[in-house]
């Protein structure tokens, strides 16, 4: 029995489908993800007790329990509201709930990680809170926070093959497919991996230009600690 | 008969069941240098985040050039948050840690609160900012981001933030603190010049030397309350109070009589 990549050649548009649905499912939940997580943020920095806690108890159960488990809590629980869905869209929202999680405690760490002193300084001067969120504490929570906020897409990127459980029809999932129909497994699996390596590449790839055009517009070292920098900053090379 | 430019009244603030600032009541007329001096940890600087209404006081009333600017009275209303945003451009503070918005270059940190605040245009914030950092002789430094000027140049952006938002008082927290001798004759002759100009200031210092040549009023702090208040001299040399005694005793006990 040789290694024989031809078998799975003749399927590439199916790995192709796979690959473009992974690509659009994270695309939907990195947007969603993000818009949840900047109201989680900015709710949490609310002095509501109630409200607060509400946000750490989400935090907390959707970063504590496996991501598979979410899907399946989703996926199967909606119907108890009533709410009947395709996988697909089950899938994405529990993907987006599992992304904003993460994303959220990546805003609050840098928004804590700013002085009380700028918002003191933007409040006393006149601002609004609204006014003070956006032109003194947003432009520098954006640049320290593109890095991890990248590794954490990356990571979701390779989770999503987790969607497969439900029959989203994912990349994992075609590659499971195209295995049944040519009981080449290692074949197949070793170009899922490398399509799911490739996707990963191209965000990182995208966030560095990003991070470069960011860097043009504040070239200020901003309020990281040279330490944090060390770990936060993709891009390793001296600036 | 003109207003003071500021008349605060019977100012408490707790934190916890502790009193930081204790009925404090201090008027400034319009172009007086008051200097505000105390010990550690007297109520000076919370003091000062009351004036900016930073820490909202849990009692007393303050009014900017005879406006409302907190509480009215007990019992009162509160002031809606918009009131007090609307009013706080007339108090320019400038913070001991100076907070500048390290994202914006110098002359953007002038300009910003003025769009945003105050509605000017681009165009009139620009000329603002760019007569007062020539008047704080920055002018060159326009561009550069707060991280890359000198202890002394981040307050002269600090000062003209402030002054760009037209305020009819200018509080000042421990504006020598952090810089290092040199720098500190140079920022006290900045704040002189400026008091020079009929502005009304409001300056938590330790330098009794400027306390005495450039300050009208000398108000002494301790406890959270103020006991005692007068011209800087009388204070500094005659005031029979034994804390303020033994507060100015150590501090010129190592001094040159200037």
């Amino acid at each position: 029995m040789g290694f024989d990549p031809n078998v799975v050649l003749d399927y590439w548009p199916q790995f192709l489908e796979g690959a473009a649905l992974t690509v659009r499912i994270v695309a939907v939940a990195l947007v969603g993800g993000l818009i949840l997580a900047a109201i989680i943020t900015a709710a949490s920095f609310v002095r509501f007790a109630p409200l607060k806690a509400l946000i750490m108890v989400y935090l907390a159960v959707v970063r504590g329990i496996p991501f598979i488990i979410i899907v399946f809590l989703v996926h199967y629980g909606m119907p108890f509201a009533g709410i009947r869905l395709p996988a697909l869209t089950t899938g994405t929202i529990a993907l987006t709930l599992f992304a904003s999680a993460y994303y959220a405690e990546v805003l609050r760490a840098t928004g804590l990680a700013l002085p009380q002193g700028q918002w003191d300084s933007a409040r006393a001067v006149g601002m609004s809170p609204g006014e003070a969120v956006r032109h003194v504490i947003v432009p520098q929570i954006l640049r320290p926070s593109l890095p991890p906020l990248t590794n954490y897409t990356m990571t979701m990127t390779k989770e999503s093959s987790v969607l497969s459980a439900i029959t989203v029809g994912e990349l994992t999932y075609q590659g499971l497919v195209v295995q049944g129909n040519t009981f080449a497994p290692f074949e197949v699996f070793f170009v899922v991996a490398g399509i799911y390596w490739i996707i990963p590449a191209l965000i990182a790839r995208a966030t560095l230009a990003l991070e470069r055009k960011l860097g043009m517009e504040e070239n200020a070292p901003g309020t990281l600690s040279p330490l944090a920098r060390r770990y936060l900053v993709l891009d390793r090379r001296e600036r | 008969m003109t207003q003071p430019a500021l008349a605060a009244k019977d100012l408490s603030l707790a934190f916890g069941d502790h009193w930081a600032v204790d009925r404090v009541s201090l008027t400034i007329a319009r172009g007086e240098v008051v200097a505000l001096v105390g010990p550690s940890g007297c109520g000076k600087s919370s003091l000062l985040r009351c004036l900016t209404r930073l820490e909202p006081p849990q009692r007393g009333t303050i009014a900017i050039d005879g406006e409302p600017f907190g509480r009215v009275g007990e019992g009162g209303a509160l002031q809606s948050r918009r009131t007090i945003d609307r009013m706080r451009p007339k108090i320019g503070m400038v913070f001991q840690d100076l907070n500048l918005w390290p994202h914006l270059s110098a002359i953007g940190n002038v300009m910003r609160p003025q769009r945003v605040v105050l509605g000017r245009t681009e165009e009139e914030a620009r000329t603002r900012a760019e007569a007062l950092l020539a008047r704080l002789r920055i002018s060159e430094l326009a561009h550069k981001r707060p991280a890359q000027l000198s202890g002394g140049q981040r307050q002269r952006v600090a000062i003209a933030r402030a002054l760009a938002m037209d305020p009819a008082l200018m509080l000042f927290d421990e504006p020598t603190s952090a810089l290092d001798a040199e720098l500190i004759g140079e920022v006290l002759a900045l704040l002189k010049e400026l008091a020079s100009t009929g502005m009304t200031m409001l300056v938590v210092t330790h330098e009794i030397g400027f306390a005495r040549h450039v300050a009208d009023r000398l108000v002494f702090m301790d406890g959270g309350r103020i006991i005692a208040a007068g011209p800087p001299s009388d204070i500094i040399e005659r005031e029979n109070h034994p804390r303020v005694r033994a507060f100015f005793n150590t501090m010129l006990a190592f001094r040159t009589p200037d």
